[in-house]
């Protein structure tokens, strides 16, 4: 356990981003009773490794790194990891097929629901680093230390992550037109 | 990089608005950007869509007992208690904790009433649902039974939709009165959570909804359609009532 003024600091790194965490988690879990045990978990698990934290480097991203790994036990995450991802192909992925105008490539975001409903449709995996990226405001390399993965899969599931969203949108004005 | 002929790539798109390209090909992107309209038209959707995906993000509003018991959990007190004690979640602190709000809401309520505004109206009226537990006057998840109860009892008519969003469920409806104008209180459930939809005519001289916010830790969000005004109240995140808010607004449309 740290010492008290450890667990002060701890504290004071942590709890601006119990919002972000809580949110993240349900991200994760869809589920508000899930997302708040995530949470519970994690801090718990963070506190007890605080010594091992190197002060000066991303606290965020630690942290982070932390509820994610804690995620991957629990139930939901397990049933998920059934379902196959299609790993990422940045040779199919980074090519140019441009709409047949560019202003389609345009799109009217002030449609709340159909941007809740476009993201949530989005996979799990892919979901994940944008948010991290969009919401969280991490960089690659912190993103890459939260998920374990090479910098450069960060950067094509992120590019991915923002080519499907869109095709979702696109496919959701076509319908609603 | 050397100098940008071909149209950008997705991930240069991305890496180039999260701002992971190094000095020397941010500028080699820039002055591709210069010279090839499809290109800039690409950057701008895709920070369009950065933003959006923020800003929906930022519309998921964490329960308020749910944070307490976190922030709770922060406390150096709460820490040396024992791992498996750091599981509050429960049947008994759920209750306990919208007991709580119920009656700091009721609290809060009553202090502002003297406003006589139409949120905290609608908000007493849910309250009501709330705290009394009485059934709604037409009990039923169909809308060919709740709609029709309406008929000859109000000034105006309105659609149910077909299908609600995914956990969302109809409970039944009562007749109530807004500002003293007649209006049908739709009762649903949200996942756990309760919902109140009231529908009441629209006055030709009004011309967009209320701003939708937050009172007394509940979320009210208004909507208006050609002749209807929609109003709802509940203790859900935001996107899920917003979601249902959608569904009824669309089903008013002509068909």
């Amino acid at each position: 356990m740290p010492a008290p003024a450890s667990s002060a600091l701890f504290e004071q790194l942590a709890l601006p981003l119990l919002p972000s965490l809580y949110s993240h988690a349900f991200w994760l879990s869809r589920n508000h009773e899930e997302a708040e045990d995530i949470v519970q978990e994690t801090i718990s698990k963070a506190l007890r490794a605080f010594d091992s934290f190197h002060a000066g480097t991303n606290f965020k991203a630690w942290v982070f790194r932390i509820l994610r790994n804690t995620f991957l036990t629990s139930r939901t995450a397990i049933a998920a990891s059934r379902t196959v991802f299609l790993e990422d192909h940045p040779d199919l992925l980074n090519i140019s097929d441009m709409s047949p105008t560019p202003e389609d490539h345009l799109l009217r975001l002030d449609n709340q629901a159909a941007m809740d409903q476009a993201l949530d449709r989005l996979h799990p995996q892919l979901r994940e680093v944008l948010l991290l990226c969009d919401v969280e405001g991490l960089k690659y390399k912190e993103i890459a230390l939260v998920i374990d993965v090479p910098i450069g899969t960060v950067m094509s599931r992120i590019s991915r992550a923002r080519r499907t969203l869109h095709e979702h949108l696109q496919k959701q004005r076509g319908v609603s037109l | 990089m050397t100098h940008i002929n071909a149209h950008l790539g997705y991930d240069q798109v991305s890496a180039f608005i999260d701002g992971e390209l190094s000095p020397k090909e941010t500028s080699e992107v820039e002055e591709h950007l210069a010279n090839c309209h499809p290109c800039a038209i690409r950057i701008l959707s895709a920070t369009q869509l950065k933003a959006a995906t923020r800003h929906v993000s930022e519309r998921f509003v964490v329960p308020p007992e749910a944070l307490s018991r976190l922030t709770a959990q922060l406390s150096p007190e709460a820490s040396k208690k024992p791992a498996g004690v750091y599981t509050l979640r429960s049947w008994t602190w759920g209750a306990l904790a919208a007991s709580l709000i119920l009656a700091v809401s009721l609290l809060g309520w009553h202090a502002t009433r003297q406003s006589g505004s139409l949120a905290a109206e609608l908000l007493d009226q849910h309250l009501a649902v709330l705290s009394g537990g009485s059934p709604p006057e037409v009990i039923s998840s169909d809308r060919h039974t709740v709609k029709p109860w309406f008929q000859g009892k109000l000034p105006f008519s309105f659609n149910l939709p077909d299908a609600l969003p995914a956990g969302t469920t109809l409970n039944g409806g009562d007749l109530t009165f807004l500002h003293g104008q007649p209006a049908a209180l739709l009762r649903f459930n949200i996942g756990r959570h309760q919902a109140s939809v009231f529908f009441t005519q629209r006055s030709r001289d009004e011309s967009e909804p209320a701003t939708s916010g937050i009172q007394s830790g509940f979320v009210i969000q208004y909507a208006n359609t050609h002749d209807l005004r929609i109003t709802a109240v509940s203790d859900v995140n935001p996107s899920d009532l917003a979601r249902l808010m959608s569904v009824l607004v669309e089903a008013q449309s002509p068909r």
